[in-house]
Parts: structure tokens; C-alpha cells; sequence
């Protein structure tokens, strides 16, 4: 039985398909069977991030209509023979979305996978409900400014209450919180929130902070999730993400900018 | 003497103008005279009723007022009722005799009062006549009447008579009277009445104060209906709790609070750290810019101060 986790956030642009993306790639370099679900109807994304854009012919809202059968939809990744990827309909809305649909199309993956990940769209309306409706779990994508925190906050209100397991009553949906875009020096100089000042307003357990870094746009556009790139800060902190969303103990990396020339990191030492 | 004669005991026949008593049979000088009675004993809140009060509460009994009166209102125009008519309870004590009003049940009686002299002054009495088999006439009843009232206590009426003795108290100007219910009854098994018992035991139990135990999120609503809303967690900014009572919070508090919402201007909001964006009690409200400098991140109360908002640090 999968375990089924949403990547959420509330506030767009904060990250939630290139986490979507580098979660679900790295839990199967992991040798986790894994798919990762694109719930932005209309606004198509994941299959960009992950590279697969070209070969997309069925959809998850084919699959919910009952167009295509759920293998036909699923496109398997080049790279990791773990990963699948159900992309979304560019050319319909999230009315498309129906609740025995969704729950259909989750059931059947969750017999076949070991992690279903479910990319959210942004805000709190029909795609971003029912993204987290049938999660175990959430990843909850926040940057450290106001705006997303407090999006966050409402998001993880209605992780709370809007949910199966909460109108269930069965065990609450288990939040990690992911600070994405995160740049010391700008934290350092108070331009930005400190970890410790997020985590204070959303108190949830901290699953990762994964840095500002040009290596996370770049694998964007390169169709490459950046937890490929072992040797970026992002691309590590995603992979310490990942063995912490598997349970492992890791401790959090120091952490500091990206590959910087030798006179810039004697510079940021004595910063 | 086997049996004791008289008996004073805890039962109480309760006297209902609207149920036990059929108004066509009643006196009108009865009805004047009750409240009397319940003003003289006066502990029972319930049971003081003056003329005043008499004929300013009607609201209740229309009905019944339609049912006996309206022939009078026709008379009166209808604008302005010459009386009023309204159901009401009295507590009455239930006197029972055993065998006849003779030297030892007077002798009994006395010894009882003597005990508590002026516990039954002017106390209706319903005399029971279930044992009391020597007292049937009108003559007796009216000897009987005498006696009690010289040893200050009023009959009013009898019960559990035969038919011969409801004739003779009638004769004698008591009422008959059915029913009634044992005070003891009423906590004890009485299997109608232990339900509103248990009740309200278990009231108590129960508090009426909402308990939060998880965070507050942004957007969430929280709203304590029947008293305190007592929130464990921190309170996140574009939350928002209302109470009707008072408002504690224990965690950061950076929403709203709205205590005593339905008016009530002696509820208060306590808060371990006040970082609220908007703090109201009874309607009056602050927002965080008013709040004094010194207050903020504080442990604080709020409560109204004639007709003012004060934020006080707590001690």
C-alpha cells in the first residue's frame, strides 16, 4: 500500500512542482516505486519539470472520464524505472477533477506504488482540495516571507479539517514543512525570515531548507529534477529531504551559498 | 396506641392553579387569597406572589384565561382586564392522620410543633385521609379547621377521601385535591423526574468551556457557543476566536479575539503573549496598532473598564 503525500503550499511560485519533481525522482533513486501526480489542471507543469513533456497522450483526466485506462496515462520515466508520472490536461479546468474520480485513479496507484506524490496547484479551491483530500501525508512548501507563511498556515488549517483522515476522524494528515528559496545571506542581513521564525508561526516538523540556488531553475528548464545534481545545495538538501521523508535521521547541513569562487567564501565567512 | 396518630412528614402536595384545581369549581376569593399565604411563608422564591406581580403576569396562561375570564372581558371592553389568571405551583405540606382528630392526635401534632414553632406557620396544609377513617362529616372537617388554626395552621384542602368525606370538606370549604407528588419523589426513582435529575448532576461535569488543543490556523474559526474558550496552542495571525464567555489563551496569540460576544461586558481575554491583530469584549474592540507598546508580547488580560478597553499585564 502507497503512501499517498501532497505537496502543497497555498501561495503560488513558491516551489511545489520542483519539489513535486525532486521528492518523486529522489525516492525512487532510492528504489522506492514512485508517481507523481499532476493536479494543476490547465496549467500544466510537472511533465516539463521531470522532461517527459513530449510524451504525453493520455491524461489524468482521461483517466477520470474513463477515455484511457490508468497504464495508457502513466508515463514512465527514461531515467529511473521506478518513476511514473500521470500528467494533467492542459485544455480543461479543475471542475474537470471529481472526488470518485481522484479517488479511483488513487486507489488503483496505490496498489501498484510505494509513494503516490500529488503535485497541489496553488490556493485553496476545487485542484488544491482535492490534491490533499486522500493524502497521508503533506509537504507543505513554504518560503520564508510573510505571505507564503501565512498561506501555509491556512493550508495546514484545512490539512486539518478538510481532509478524509480529519472527516474520518482517523489519525491527522502528518505535515512536514519544506523552506524552499531559502538565502542566508539575506536572512543574515534580516531581509528574510530566519528558519527558526517559520517554523515558530507553523510549528510543524522541519523536513528540509533547501537553498537559493541557480542550479534548481536550471534543472527546470532542463527538464532534470535538481536532486540529480548531487553536487548543488539544493540538489543535497532534496536528497536529505527525501531519506528524512523516509524516516531516516539526518541532521539539517550548514548551510551556505552555492559554489562560490574562493575570494566570495572567505568573504561569506567573515560575514 | 399502636399507630402514631398524626403525622408531619417531609410530603409535599404540590398545588397547581392550572392542573390540580378545575377553575369552575374554584372560589374566586381562593384565588385572591393564595398569593397571601406564599407571601407570609415568603422563603420560597418561587411562591412569593403579591397582587402586583398577580396581575402583571399573564403571559403564560392565555389560554386558561380565555377559558374563564373572557366572559368578564366582554364586560370590560377588553381593554383593560379586571384580573388575570396564570398557572403557578405551590409547595404545600401533606398532613396525614391515622384514625380520628382525637386528644392523642393533638396531643402528637403539638409535640411536633413544638419542635419547629414556627416552621408551619401559615403553611398550606392538605390533610390525608387515607388512614383517617374517623373523620367524615362536614362538622368535622369544620371542628377540625378550627383546631388546626388555632394552632396556627391552615387547611386548604383534603385528599385521598372517600366520597363521603370529599362531600363533608367541601361542605366544610376545603378543596379536594388529587394527586400530588412526595418531595422525596422527586430525586428518587420517580422514573420521569430522575431523568431531569440526572441531568442536571451531570451539568456539572461537563464543562461548558471549548478546549483547543491543536494550533489555530489562519482562516480557521473557532466559536465557544455556551461559555470559555480555552486555546493550548499558539493562535496564528487571520485566525479567529469568539467566545461568549471569557477567552484564554495559552500559546502565541497573533488572531483575533472576540470575547463576551453576546454582550456580556465582564468577560475578559487572557493571553500568555499578546501579539493579536484585533482583541473585542461585549463589541469593543482594539486592533493591534492601539495596543500600549508595553503590552505587546506580554502576558496580559483584557476586560472592559467602564466602557473601556484596558489591557493590564497579569501579575
Amino acid at each position: 500500500m502507497a503512501k499517498i503525500i501532497v505537496i502543497t503550499s497555498g501561495k503560488g511560485g513558491v516551489g511545489k512542482t520542483t519539489t513535486t519533481a525532486a521528492l518523486g525522482a529522489g525516492l525512487a533513486m532510492r528504489g522506492k516505486k514512485t508517481v507523481v501526480i499532476d493536479f494543476d489542471v490547465g496549467l500544466r507543469n510537472l511533465d516539463m519539470i521531470m522532461g517527459c513533456e513530449r510524451r504525453v497522450v493520455f491524461d489524468f483526466i482521461n483517466v477520470i472520464q474513463g477515455d484511457a485506462r490508468l497504464n495508457q496515462a502513466l508515463i514512465k520515466d527514461r531515467r529511473l524505472e521506478n518513476l511514473s508520472i500521470l500528467p494533467t490536461s492542459q485544455t480543461r479546468d479543475k471542475d474537470a477533477l471529481t472526488h470518485q474520480g481522484v479517488e479511483k485513479v488513487l486507489e488503483e496507484l496505490r496498489n501498484d506504488f510505494d509513494y503516490v506524490i500529488c503535485d497541489s496547484p496553488a490556493g485553496i479551491e476545487r485542484g488544491a482540495h482535492l490534491a490533499m483530500y486522500y493524502a497521508d501525508e503533506a509537504v507543505v512548501v513554504t518560503n520564508p516571507e510573510v505571505s507564503s507563511v501565512r498561506d501555509s498556515d491556512r493550508v495546514l488549517g484545512l490539512l486539518s479539517s478538510k481532509t478524509r483522515r480529519a472527516e474520518k476522524g482517523e489519525d491527522a494528515v502528518k505535515a512536514h514543512l519544506l523552506l524552499t528559496r531559502y538565502d542566508p545571506a539575506r536572512v543574515a542581513k534580516g531581509d528574510m525570515m530566519k528558519v527558526e521564525d517559520v517554523l515558530e508561526i507553523l510549528s510543524i516538523p522541519l523536513l528540509g531548507i533547501i537553498p537559493e540556488s541557480p542550479t534548481v531553475l536550471k534543472a527546470s528548464n532542463l527538464g532534470s529534477p535538481v536532486v540529480f545534481d548531487e553536487q548543488s545545495n539544493a540538489g543535497r538538501a532534496y536528497g536529505d529531504s527525501v531519506s528524512r521523508l523516509m524516516g531516516e535521521q539526518i541532521e539539517m547541513r550548514a548551510l551556505g551559498p552555492d559554489r562560490r569562487g574562493l575570494f566570495q567564501r572567505l568573504r561569506w565567512r567573515t560575514a | 396506641m399502636t399507630e402514631e396518630p398524626a403525622r408531619i412528614g417531609g410530603a409535599l402536595s404540590r398545588l397547581s392553579r392550572s392542573a390540580n384545581v378545575k377553575p369552575r369549581t374554584r372560589p374566586r376569593a381562593f384565588v385572591s387569597e393564595m398569593p397571601r399565604w406564599m407571601t407570609s411563608r415568603g422563603s420560597d422564591s418561587r411562591a412569593k406572589c403579591d397582587r402586583e406581580s398577580f396581575g402583571q403576569e399573564l403571559s403564560q396562561m392565555t389560554l386558561f384565561q380565555d377559558a374563564t375570564v373572557s366572559s368578564n372581558a366582554k364586560h370590560a371592553a377588553a381593554a383593560v382586564a379586571p384580573l388575570q389568571v396564570r398557572g403557578r405551583f405551590f409547595t404545600a405540606m401533606v398532613l396525614q392522620m391515622a384514625g380520628s382528630a382525637d386528644d392523642a392526635f393533638y396531643a402528637a401534632l403539638e409535640s411536633k410543633l413544638a419542635q419547629a414553632p414556627h416552621f408551619f406557620t401559615n403553611a398550606p396544609f392538605v390533610l390525608d385521609l387515607e388512614k383517617a377513617s374517623g373523620i367524615r362529616l362536614g362538622g368535622d372537617f369544620v371542628n377540625l379547621v378550627r383546631e388546626l388554626r388555632w394552632r396556627k395552621i391552615t387547611l386548604v384542602g383534603v385528599q385521598n377521601g372517600t366520597i363521603e368525606q370529599n362531600r363533608g370538606a367541601l361542605s366544610a370549604g376545603l378543596l379536594t385535591l388529587q394527586g400530588g407528588r412526595d418531595q422525596s419523589n422527586e430525586t428518587g426513582n420517580g422514573s420521569a423526574v430522575t431523568g431531569s435529575a440526572a441531568q442536571a448532576e451531570s451539568e456539572p461535569q461537563t464543562s461548558r468551556a471549548l478546549l483547543i488543543t491543536e494550533p489555530v490556523r489562519s482562516g480557521q474559526q473557532i466559536f465557544a457557543e455556551d461559555g470559555d474558550l480555552i486555546v493550548l496552542a499558539s493562535v496564528s495571525s487571520g485566525a479567529e476566536l469568539i467566545a461568549r464567555g471569557n477567552i484564554h489563551i495559552y500559546g502565541r496569540m497573533r488572531g483575533r479575539a472576540l470575547a463576551g460576544v453576546n454582550g456580556d461586558k465582564r468577560a475578559r481575554i487572557f493571553c500568555q503573549a499578546l501579539d493579536a491583530e484585533l482583541i473585542a469584549i461585549a463589541g469593543l474592540y482594539k486592533i493591534s496598532d492601539e495596543f500600549p507598546p508595553e503590552a505587546r508580547k506580554q502576558r496580559v488580560q483584557v476586560l472592559l473598564k467602564n466602557e473601556e478597553l484596558c489591557i493590564e499585564p497579569l501579575k
